[in-house]
């Protein structure tokens, strides 16, 4: 598996370059000493885990998963930083405090899967004022566009994510994400019931009680797929 | 908060109004025992005796009005007592006057029946009378607000020292310089060895820190410069040193933490904000009487300061108006060339 390890501190870098090297299942593919470029480096490498330190100057570690389009499984590692731990409510794979136990580390990486196929989206980070999720696809019931944003549905939540539906839509899985309609895309896991709707369209009701109503052309389609 | 100001709170009501009673209640009281066993109009005596009592209150009330107005305004001990002597010649003359009017006024004297000698003995008698009010009412209501300056320098002080506590062993620096340490003992074991005994003596003046308001400054810069070889550990080529302190100003007397607390601000909104990193000087130099202190970091100064450069900030204000009045000075400035500079000024004589 392929990992990046970003961090402003060469030897904090270093370290982690040593702990992980009783770890042969990772490869490193890169280091990074700010935001700028971890980016470039994440986009030229897509690796499957970043261990990335939250605290860096210019940009933070939200910052950097902030701009990826598709986040990768994410370790934090980060000295002590009480505030960022608590703003990360949902799904950050694990956080690592500095100095880090090679224990501490194996048992990190223990819950690292390679990644399931190219060019699908697996999770996204979603920031809301203060607070900060890592969600996983799966998660997601319910996307709804809002002019360029989208609006993202998940346990309770639903902020605002700096993309547009259909940008997302490309990167979905056709097979788990549908089409309802111009505004809203919805995870067919998470159908509940699906009734006759007016003028002919279907109504899904999702898991949690959320209705969503499909467009004319879209509930042939949905048909067919549930072989209704 | 103010210090200075609340110069009123140097007494209270009671302690004050108790004072002018007893002071001018015996003074009158002798005074009267005397010119009774002189002989005399007793009524007339007794009447001016009392008169005199009031208008004696009445004059060191308005005087002492005018010390706390002085007072506000920290002015030089020389020439807070030049005021209170002359003062104390214009109290003196007012009364010496008045007793001489009422006296005419009750019993039918003249001014030319007051023998030479006779008034200025009283005279003398108004001013001994006055200097000795002063001299108790200042020394004791200084006394009460040293008292009061030393307790609030106490909580300011302990209250730096718990910031810089927490900005110097503060969680994020301790691990990090633990983790950048434990990098040191692969790759250079002898400097590993010596940023953990800086790292121990930093340890130690923190927690074994006394109560002294000041330390020469050379104690102080060597703090420092433990704790800077430590962050440079850390930021490495990041952070850019240059210390210029003039040898006249290292024995020089500074509230402790000062440099430090200025260090830590520099580091933390300027340095450590920048991915390419940047340069600290820090300058001391005595110039005209002062002791100017220069922490220049490379950074913008943003017009609004994050809550805690503030408080850091304020702290050192306060702490530096409680020692030393409005004598010395903190700015924080954009010195235009993307760098900031804060200046802070310190009377040497103190």
């Amino acid at each position: 598996m392929k990992a990046v390890i970003i961090d402003d501190e060469r030897l904090a870098r270093a370290e982690l370059r040593r702990l992980l090297a009783a770890h042969p299942e990772i490869e490193i593919a890169g280091e990074a000493c700010n935001g700028d470029e971890a980016l470039a480096l994440i986009a030229q490498t897509s690796p499957d885990l970043v261990l990335l330190d939250v605290q860096m100057p210019g940009m933070t570690g939200f910052d950097v998963l902030e701009r990826l389009e598709d986040v990768p499984q994410v370790i934090f590692t980060t000295a002590y930083d009480a505030y960022a731990i608590k703003a990360f409510e949902v799904n950050a794979l694990d956080y690592l405090m500095k100095p880090i136990p090679a224990a501490r580390l194996a048992a990190a990486l223990a819950k690292v899967r390679p990644r399931s196929g190219p060019a699908r989206l697996e999770r996204v980070f979603v920031r809301d004022g203060d607070r900060c999720w890592i969600v996983a696809l799966p998660d997601i019931f319910l996307l709804e566009s809002e002019g360029n944003y989208t609006r993202v549905h998940f346990s309770g939540q639903r902020p605002l994510i700096r993309r547009s539906l259909n940008a997302l839509e490309a990167q979905l899985d056709p097979a788990v994400f549908f089409r309802a309609n111009r505004q809203e895309i919805l995870n067919l896991k998470w159908i509940d019931k699906v009734d006759l709707g007016i003028a002919g369209g279907l109504s899904v009701t999702l898991r949690g009680g959320r209705a969503v109503e499909m467009s004319r052309r879209q509930s042939g389609r949905l048909r067919e797929i549930l072989s209704l | 908060m103010k210090i200075w100001d609340d110069s009123t709170a140097m007494e209270t009501p009671a302690a004050y109004w108790g004072y002018q009673a007893f002071y001018w209640g015996i003074f009158t009281a002798i005074g009267l025992a005397i010119n009774l066993a002189n002989g005399g109009n007793a009524l007339n005596l007794v009447i001016s005796h009392i008169l005199f009592f009031f208008y004696s209150i009445g004059l060191t009330h308005v005087f002492r009005g005018q010390i706390l107005r002085w007072r506000s305004h920290h002015p030089s001990v020389i020439r807070m007592r030049f005021r209170l002597f002359l003062g104390i010649l214009i109290i003196g003359f007012i009364q010496t006057a008045l007793i001489i009017s009422i006296d005419i006024a009750l019993n039918g004297t003249r001014l030319q029946d007051w023998p030479r000698a006779a008034v200025a003995g009283l005279a003398w008698g108004m001013y001994i009378g006055t200097l000795v009010w002063t001299i108790v009412y200042v020394r004791i209501t200084e006394r009460r607000a040293q008292e009061q300056r030393e307790a609030k320098m106490q909580l300011a002080l302990r209250e730096a020292e718990l910031r810089a506590l927490e900005a110097q062993i503060n969680p994020h620096f301790l691990f990090n310089c633990l983790n950048s340490i434990r990098g040191l003992v692969v790759e250079d074991p002898p400097k590993a060895q010596d940023m953990i005994t800086r790292f121990a003596t930093l340890l130690r003046y923190n927690l074994n820190h006394d109560s002294r308001h000041t330390v020469p400054l050379s104690a102080e810069a060597e703090v420092v410069a433990d704790y800077l070889a430590l962050e440079k550990v850390r930021f490495e080529d990041r952070l850019r040193l240059q210390v210029a302190i003039d040898p006249a100003a290292a024995s020089l007397q500074v509230p402790p933490m000062i440099l430090q607390s200025l260090v830590e601000n520099a580091l933390k909104h300027g340095i450590g904000r920048l991915p390419q990193g940047g340069e600290i000087q820090i300058r001391a130099a005595a110039r005209n009487g002062s002791l100017v202190l220069e922490v220049e970091n490379t950074g913008e100064l943003t017009d609004s300061l994050p809550g805690d450069t503030q408080v850091g900030l304020n702290n050192i204000r306060e702490r530096l108006r409680i020692l030393y009045g409005d004598r010395a000075s903190l700015a924080l400035r954009s010195s235009g060339d993307g760098k900031v500079v804060a200046t802070v000024q310190i009377p040497k004589d103190s």
